[in-house]
């Protein structure tokens, strides 16, 4: 009986062993190449004028979807003003949970956030920062109507801040008269700001599409139990258009310097105004269809462009466009269908305005969704665009491809051909 | 007959896969690597298609083991219905200047029915592998593109699968001295090649897999014969090879033979409950030439083996079998252009549980091979065979 139940343990034993052994570990390479008959599959290499459509399209993004307002001054170069508007002005406030008319005010505040200037950037001088009423009747986004409001009879305010005072908010004081009549009399408030300073210099302030506007801070008790009243900017016009009139609570002119014109051999991103250029390929496919593509690099060369900031360097994102052509038709809204930057692995360049020579854009996470899709589906286009767009006036220009052949945009493919593997 | 190889290869995997669970307690998940060695060159692995009894004396055994599916005309000894199952992990380390690697494969080599239609004529159906291809390599290699830059990438290919023997045999026995069978063969199987390249520069270059499945496709036909006297066995068996195809997707990519293969033993059984036997075989491997690629070189081998089944200890009412052996034989394909050959040491024990309703066989091997190369490999085997009679 013992013998049976020792054998019995045993051949146990040994069936719970062999079966941990499935358990399998294919563990090496090291006698390679001696042992391994498997080569590694070898890349085709091309470079090809596949760009069939390239284009600039001026004014992207559009008036008040800006990231940042651009508030710039570079003398006759460069005028820029932000307009923040307040079209409800609230004619209460709070003191000890009762509810009180304004009938004075002791401040009036603007809460000014602003993207912090890195150290490179920060401007040389002192910078001030006017605050003027541009409330009008007129054309209320022309920038020549807007741009003649900006004059003393209609100034509220400024402050002069340090370089190194420029970190995440400024607070500008205004006129506490022209804002109490606009209260009592339940008219709006729109703030034009204008930059001063010895030097050129660009200061960027947050807009509602960044969560971070600026905000009309109201005191109107000295009471500390009298809370501030923050008003933050609201746009009534166009009536009846929200759509419209939302991005317009704080929106950017340009009054002095913006271009507009690009030769047909130039292709540019950023600048002012703001600007995206878009590409469409025409890839065969014999490549596309039929490999397995490993990379995918636009190659586009840039040329100088020392108009404003030539040396302050600027990240150009090439996105995906994920609108088919089929159904928009139109390039400048093709533009604004854009995937998330880093969407499709596709990644950036940084370049100065005033740098030369070819940029790589690395796409191949893009092209290959391109494989076995028709154009309608997966359309085979990029846009290029500033991550400062309508933020900072930096512009990076491109030859087109209507350019000499030398400095055309083109795409580099390496690939692994088809191939036969796996015969011994 | 390809659905019967899909279900047979897929109800040895099923219950591999539950032996795996099974034993899950006990194990840790290991990684899964790369392989490069001398055994699994070409379309792979010849497992031998020997039951672990056989195995444990060598092979010798081969020609008259009613469990291995080598001569049909052993399933006469099989004195009922029966279930047979096969585990057979191998532990290798390959040595070269570059220095040792070991690896640990897992395989499922036999899985076999049988059933008697009369008192002298039974029939059987199993599936077992002829060739193992399991495998993983991955190197490293710098390619120059057109633009002169030098790109750094890592190849690996992962190869699962195997070709596989599925036999339909039967066998009568028309006396005390003669045996006789016959099989017919499918030939099926698939190879899974997955191929990975990735690069150092993971920035501009994307990685990617391909993957491609083999499949093989072609038929044979074996006969056996034994002829038994009160103290010797002599058993012989031959297999004719049919047409053979790898096929991937819809398309024929190379067309060969089944190796053709014969074989004879003799053995001593004057010893009650004891075989003493010699055994050589040919197989004809260099027909699969055509199968692979211009670099494939296969050449026809002989498997060459002397072993003993004794009865050993008695436990209770039971018989312990020890078995040893000694086997010598060149693999079909070739590595570098150099022959490898094998030669193993083998022992085993084998004995019935529950009324000689189940039976175990265990035979652990010895393995070495070399080729005229600077690379050698040595492999310990673990064969786990169980029998059930329902």
């Amino acid at each position: 009986m013992l013998h049976k139940r020792i054998l019995t343990l045993l051949t146990v034993a040994i069936a719970v062993t062999t079966i941990a052994a499935c358990s399998e570990k294919l563990d090496a390479g090291k006698s390679c190449p001696l042992l391994c008959p498997q080569q590694a599959i070898s890349l085709a290499d091309t470079t090809i004028f596949a760009v069939e459509l390239d284009t600039t399209v001026i004014g992207l993004p559009p008036i008040g979807h800006e990231a940042y307002l651009m508030l710039a001054s570079h003398g006759d170069t460069l005028e820029t003003r932000a307009i923040v508007r307040f079209d409800t002005l609230p004619q209460s406030y709070t003191k000890s949970t009762v509810d009180s008319v304004i009938t004075h005010l002791d401040s009036a505040i603007l809460i000014t956030p602003i993207a912090k200037p890195d150290s490179l950037h920060r401007p040389k001088a002192p910078v001030t920062i006017e605050a003027y009423n541009v409330d009008t009747v007129d054309t209320d986004t022309s920038a020549a109507i807007l741009g003649s409001l900006f004059r003393p009879d209609r100034f509220l305010g400024s402050k002069t801040f340090a370089p190194e005072s420029l970190l995440d908010t400024l607070r500008i004081p205004i006129s506490t008269d022209s804002v109490l009549e606009r209260v009592k009399n339940g008219t709006r408030l729109r703030v034009g700001f204008r930059v001063r300073s010895n030097v050129g210099v660009d200061v960027r302030i947050g807009t509602v599409q960044t969560n971070g506007p600026v905000t009309l801070r109201l005191r109107a008790s000295l009471d500390t139990a009298a809370a501030p009243v923050s008003v933050s900017p609201n746009s009534s016009t166009p009536p009846g258009q929200t759509f419209s009139s939302g991005p317009l609570e704080d929106y950017t002119i340009v009054l002095k310097g913006g271009q507009t014109a690009l030769g047909v051999t130039a292709l540019g991103v950023g600048g002012v105004p703001s600007r995206r250029t878009y590409l469409r390929f025409n890839v065969p496919s014999r490549i596309i269809d039929s490999t397995t593509i490993v990379r995918a690099s636009l190659l586009i060369t840039q040329f100088p462009n020392r108009r404003v900031n030539p040396r302050d360097s600027l990240f150009v994102y090439a996105e995906a466009i994920l609108a088919s052509p089929g159904a928009v038709t139109d390039i400048g809204s093709l533009l604004q269908f854009l995937s998330a930057p880093g969407s499709f692995g596709l990644d950036s360049v940084s370049s100065a305005p005033a740098d030369s020579g070819v940029r790589s854009f690395e796409i191949v996470g893009l092209v290959r969704t391109w494989r076995g899709q028709t154009s309608t589906v997966s359309p085979r286009s990029v846009a290029l665009l500033s991550a400062a767009e309508g933020q900072l006036p930096g512009e990076i220009n491109f030859f087109s491809s209507e350019a000499p052949l030398a400095v055309r945009p083109r795409l580099r493919i390496t690939y692994v051909p088809q191939t036969s593997y796996g015969l011994p | 007959m390809t659905h019967t190889t899909v279900r047979s290869a897929k109800a040895a995997r099923r219950f591999a896969q539950y032996s795996c669970a099974a034993a899950a307690f006990v194990l840790m998940p290991a990684a899964v690597h790369a392989q490069s060695n001398l055994s699994s060159q070409g379309y792979g692995f010849p497992t031998g298609q020997l039951s672990a009894r056989a195995y444990g004396a060598g092979g010798s055994l081969a020609e008259m083991d009613p469990l291995t599916p080598v001569n049909p005309a052993s399933l006469g000894l099989l004195p009922s219905r029966i279930l047979f199952l096969q585990m057979e992990p191998e532990f290798r380390s390959v040595k070269t200047t570059a220095g040792t690697e070991r690896t640990t494969t897992a395989r499922y080599p036999l899985v076999f029915g049988a059933i008697p239609v009369t008192s002298s004529f039974m029939v059987s159906l199993g599936a077992s592998t002829l060739l193992d291809r399991t495998s993983s390599t991955s190197f490293s290699t710098m390619q120059k593109l057109a633009d002169g830059q030098d790109v750094a990438m890592n190849t690996t290919y992962r190869i699962d699968g195997a070709m596989s023997d599925v036999r339909l045999a039967s066998a009568w026995v028309p006396n005390s001295w003669l045996r006789v069978g016959v099989g017919i063969h499918g030939i099926s199987g698939h190879n899974l090649v997955a191929l990975t390249q990735s690069f150092d520069d993971s920035l501009r270059f994307s990685a990617f897999t391909q993957s491609r499945v083999l499949g093989f496709g072609g038929g044979a036909v074996s006969g056996g014969v034994q002829l038994v006297s009160s103290k010797f066995v002599a058993a012989g068996s031959a297999r004719y090879g049919g047409n053979l195809s790898v096929t991937s997707e819809d398309t024929v990519l190379a067309k060969a033979r089944v190796p053709n293969r014969f074989g004879a033993s003799l053995a001593y059984i004057g010893i009650p409950n004891s075989t003493i036997a010699i055994r050589t075989t040919r197989d004809s491997w260099s027909s699969l030439g055509s199968l692979g690629s211009p670099d494939l070189r296969a050449v026809d081998a002989w498997d060459t083996s002397i072993g003993a089944d004794v009865a050993g200890p008695h436990l209770g009412q039971r018989i312990v079998y020890l078995r040893g052996g000694y086997r010598m034989r060149t693999l079909p394909f070739q590595a570098s252009g150099q022959d490898v050959n094998e030669k193993s040491i083998t022992a085993g024990i084998g004995t019935a549980f529950a009324a000689n309703h189940v039976i175990t066989d265990l035979a652990l091997i010895r393995a070495s091979r070399t080729a005229n190369l600077s690379a050698s490999e040595h492999a310990w085997t673990l064969s786990f065979g169980i029998a059930v009679r329902p």
